[in-house]
């Protein structure tokens, strides 16, 4: 029997290699949702973009920088003018061009049996999308759009070798025709087929179900993958995601639950890193004069139209408290409608927590005995929502508002809301179109041609407020219209139709010996994650 | 039989009738699909547009005539949220579904049975006890949690089984399967035995109930004074007459299974069916939930029908006129 010591030291070396906390350079994430779809255009929201973002890039990144872009530059008002970064290939080889630019944005207007890919609407007011040479690609619009330079990040840049296109240059127009007939089908995005891009991901294999496998990009024109490949998978509920990556299945999960941190914080193998988003939380009053839905006095008119109560309300809501106690600091409070940490944001004074002044500020409205109010709040939509809620209708009961809490699932919620049947509810906006977007849509007057206040259910209207938004809803230049959003958001934080509450943090439990940055747009992509 | 097989399907036919329009008006009056698929960056002619393109924003008669006339041509619509046609999100899924749930239903026969006539057959022993009091146990257990403890066990603690997911399949027949490979047929056991769980006390009582009936019956004492050996008694005489009831059960609850194991599949993150219906009412997806739901009435409807022949197989009095 002669096991020699190079034998031993090479078992022992294995037996070492064994515990090694990571195999090779796979990573294994649990998504909370599943993605729908390779095809990049049809869907939105986090999950799809998430996977999305590993295999198409954008002209612009994430965060607003340039990213398959190298400048832009408005060069007459309705003339947005994009320099692309030369010499990135595809995943099949192709250049990237001025024509693909082309060629995904007729693709994104392009219509299956009819129904809208759901981000079509960023493409709104564009009519038209030229390229001149290979890399440079003008955007004209029908009417002012400054925030293409942030939309233009919905638009993932697709090959054109994907499709049978026209000789000579692709013509655009809105209706993604094109003068292409053969644009590759969702089946084909999902079979790894036509899912080709130039992000650091190839794309292995999708299933329906949310999962993918994805492979490294080796010829990745920035900064390479660190992993070789990465599993993605989709499981909804919290209490198994976490059981998945106790048991080893999962190296990164999403969204564990408030309650489930201490046990993270206590496992040594285990941890997590919270990421303040820019998803902002925050309560939508009706202010319409003539009555609210769910709002009930004893005197004729609507309490939420008083300023005053409105104010009341606001300092009624003990903010830290949620914070601290509801997510155990796993939340930051909010002042504003979106973070000062969003670009272009401004940073205004806190609001003031005050419940005695509260109870003087609705007397002096004129409502000593409070009034009656329903309050509507998604359950299912927003970590903690529903005991938010709860506090939130505590803290306003203190002061003498007699609050009816009801909390609904969103498919029933959004409903109600669209139909403008609640007075005052709870809602969350994610801001990835940067700080203004949400107020330009939610408090300003209604603008059909500058497409302003479509989901105003506050009736807010005031002429400050309006003058500033559409100021900036045509302004190009950077500093002048974070100059327009810092004076709407003065003018809507004195007015309150929107109370702000606090802004969500992102929160991934995942392996300790991984080093998490996280991203302030709740998308989990596989360059966030390093070994440590 | 003849006239009981037409009889039947005159009754389904209403029965899926009434079922469509109650789902339909039950989905229209609770949710509306343009609230949950657009997007916070969709102007008000954005939405507009998006219900023409799902014609929601016609009356809801006239929504329903389209659909029902489509069904008559053998469409049953296309899902708002994938825009792909419904059947084929139902089938893709089905097969997932199907062998979990027959494998469940198979351990509750395989484990439920014997334990039931054991325990109907030796009433004092230990053993009995301990069936009685586990199948106790396991009846009361909420679904959801026991799901959570099954994971907790076999998947974090003793890491013999993965937690959730499909793992690999095997194509029978062009249809993607699990059970015909170890990493896929690891993957069915936990979401399997959770199902089972419930099913086997079930059983176990049901036989049980039925033994402890049958065994004082006099056939049983007479065959038992002509010196039948007991392993046969049980088999001829004791079997054939408590299955009546449990293949009733059992037709409802595989039906049951089929339909709904929607907690189990959400747990597990099984891509069956049951979290498809979850999914699609979460996003308003008319299409599916009433498509699978009229499906899953066309299935109870058959399996009751299949259930009715076998009672007349297997107990020689049933005739049907």
């Amino acid at each position: 029997m002669t096991v020699s010591k190079y034998t031993l030291v090479t078992m022992v070396g294995l037996m070492a290699l064994g515990t090694a906390p990571i195999q090779a350079d796979s990573l294994k994430m649990a998504y909370s949702s599943a993605p729908r779809s390779m095809d990049p255009y049809p869907f939105g929201g986090a999950p799809t973009a998430s996977l999305k973002e590993h295999v198409y890039e954008s002209l612009v990144n994430h965060d607003d920088s340039p990213l398959l872009a190298e400048s832009w530059s408005w060069t007459a008002p309705l003339t947005l003018t994009v320099k692309l970064r030369e010499g990135i290939k595809f995943h099949n080889g192709a250049d990237f061009t001025a024509r693909d630019v082309v060629y995904s944005s007729c693709r994104m207007m392009h219509r299956i049996d009819g129904k809208r890919n759901l981000l079509t609407s960023s493409m709104g007011p564009i009519k038209d999308v030229v390229a001149e040479g290979d890399h440079v690609v003008h955007f004209h619009m029908k009417a002012p759009y400054p925030l293409w330079t942030q939309k233009m990040k919905f638009l993932s840049i697709l090959s054109a070798s994907g499709a049978t296109t026209p000789e000579g240059a692709i013509k655009y127009d809105d209706k993604g025709d094109c003068g292409i007939t053969n644009y590759p089908k969702r089946d084909q995005f999902d079979a790894a087929k036509a899912s080709i891009g130039t992000g650091p991901y190839k794309l292995v294999s999708f299933d329906k179900s949310g999962s993918a496998k994805l492979v490294r990009n080796d010829a990745y024109w920035g900064e390479k993958g660190a992993w070789e490949d990465i599993t993605i998978r989709s499981i909804s509920n919290a209490g198994a995601r976490l059981a998945g990556l106790l048991a080893g299945d999962f190296d990164l999960i999403e969204n564990p639950t408030t309650e489930d941190l201490d046990a993270l914080n206590n496992n040594e193998q285990f941890s997590f890193t919270s990421v303040p988003s820019w998803r902002t939380i925050f309560l939508v009053l009706d202010v319409n004069k003539e009555g609210a839905p769910g709002v009930s006095a004893d005197k004729p008119g609507n309490p939420l139209s008083d300023i005053r109560v409105r104010q009341a309300m606001s300092m009624a809501i003990n903010r830290k408290a949620i914070v601290d106690r509801l997510f155990r600091g796993n939340a930051t409070i909010a002042n504003q409608l979106a973070p000062k940490y969003r670009k272009g944001a401004p940073e205004l004074p806190e609001l003031e927590f005050d419940p005695a002044k509260a109870k003087e500020l609705l007397a002096e409205a004129g409502y000593p005995k409070g009034f009656e109010l329903s309050l509507f709040a998604p359950s299912d939509r927003y970590a903690n929502g529903s005991r938010v809620a709860q506090a939130v209708t505590q803290y306003l009961s203190r002061i003498g508002i007699k609050i009816s809490l009801k909390t609904q699932p969103w498919s029933v919620f959004a409903k109600a809301r669209k139909n403008r049947e609640m007075g005052t509810f709870m809602y969350g906006w994610g801001h990835p179109q940067g700080p203004a977007q949400m107020i330009s849509f939610a408090l300003a007057s209604r603008d059909k041609k500058l497409g302003l206040g479509s989901s105003n259910y506050s009736n807010y209207s005031n002429p400050v407020f309006d003058k500033a938004i559409k100021a900036w809803a045509v302004e190009t230049d950077e500093k002048k219209s974070d100059a327009f959003v810092k004076d709407a958001m003065t003018q809507a934080m004195k007015d309150l139709p929107a109370i702000p509450l606090y802004y969500q943090h992102t929160i991934w439990a995942h392996r300790s010996d991984l080093e998490i940055t996280g991203r302030q747009d709740e998308r989990t992509h596989a360059a966030m994650v390093k070994k440590k | 039989m003849l006239s009981f097989i037409l009889r039947r399907l005159g009754q389904s036919s209403v029965l899926v009738l009434i079922m469509s329009v109650l789902v339909f008006a039950g989905m229209y009056v609770v949710s509306d699909p343009v609230a949950v698929l657009a997007g916070d960056d969709f102007t008000e002619e954005d939405r507009q547009a998006l219900a023409r393109e799902l014609g929601v924003d016609k009356p809801l008669i006239t929504q329903y005539l389209v659909f029902l006339s489509n069904i008559a041509k053998g469409d049953f619509g296309v899902s708002f949220v994938y825009n792909r046609p419904v059947l084929d999100l139902i089938l893709e899924r089905l097969p997932a579904t199907l062998e979990v749930a027959v494998l469940a239903i198979s351990m509750g026969l395989i484990l439920g049975i014997p334990m039931g006539i054991y325990s109907g057959l030796n009433r004092e022993k230990k053993a009995t006890k301990s069936i009685s009091f586990l199948t106790t146990v396991g009846y009361s257990i909420p679904n959801f949690w026991q799901a959570l403890l099954l994971i907790l066990l076999c998947s974090v603690w003793l890491k013999i089984l993965p937690a959730s997911g499909r793992g690999d399949t095997t194509d029978l027949f062009g249809i993607p399967v699990s059970f015909l490979n170890w990493d896929g047929f690891s993957h069915m056991l936990l979401p399997a035995v959770n199902l089972a769980i419930y099913k086997i006390c079930m059983q176990t009582r049901l036989s049980r109930s039925g033994t402890q009936e049958v065994m004082y019956q006099d056939y049983m004492t007479f065959a038992r004074a002509k010196g039948i050996s007991k392993m046969r008694r049980i088999r001829r005489h004791l079997l054939r007459n408590i299955l009546l009831p449990i293949v009733t059960i059992t037709g409802l609850e595989l039906g049951g299974l089929i339909a709904f194991s929607t907690v189990t599949e959400t747990v597990f993150s099984w891509p069956g069916i049951g979290k498809l219906l979850l999914d699609s009412i979460h996003h308003a997806d008319r299409p599916v939930v009433v498509a699978y739901l009229i499906g899953i009435t066309l299935m109870f409807v058959t399996i009751n029908f299949v259930v009715d022949v076998l009672y007349a197989l297997l107990d020689p009095r049933i005739r049907y006129k």
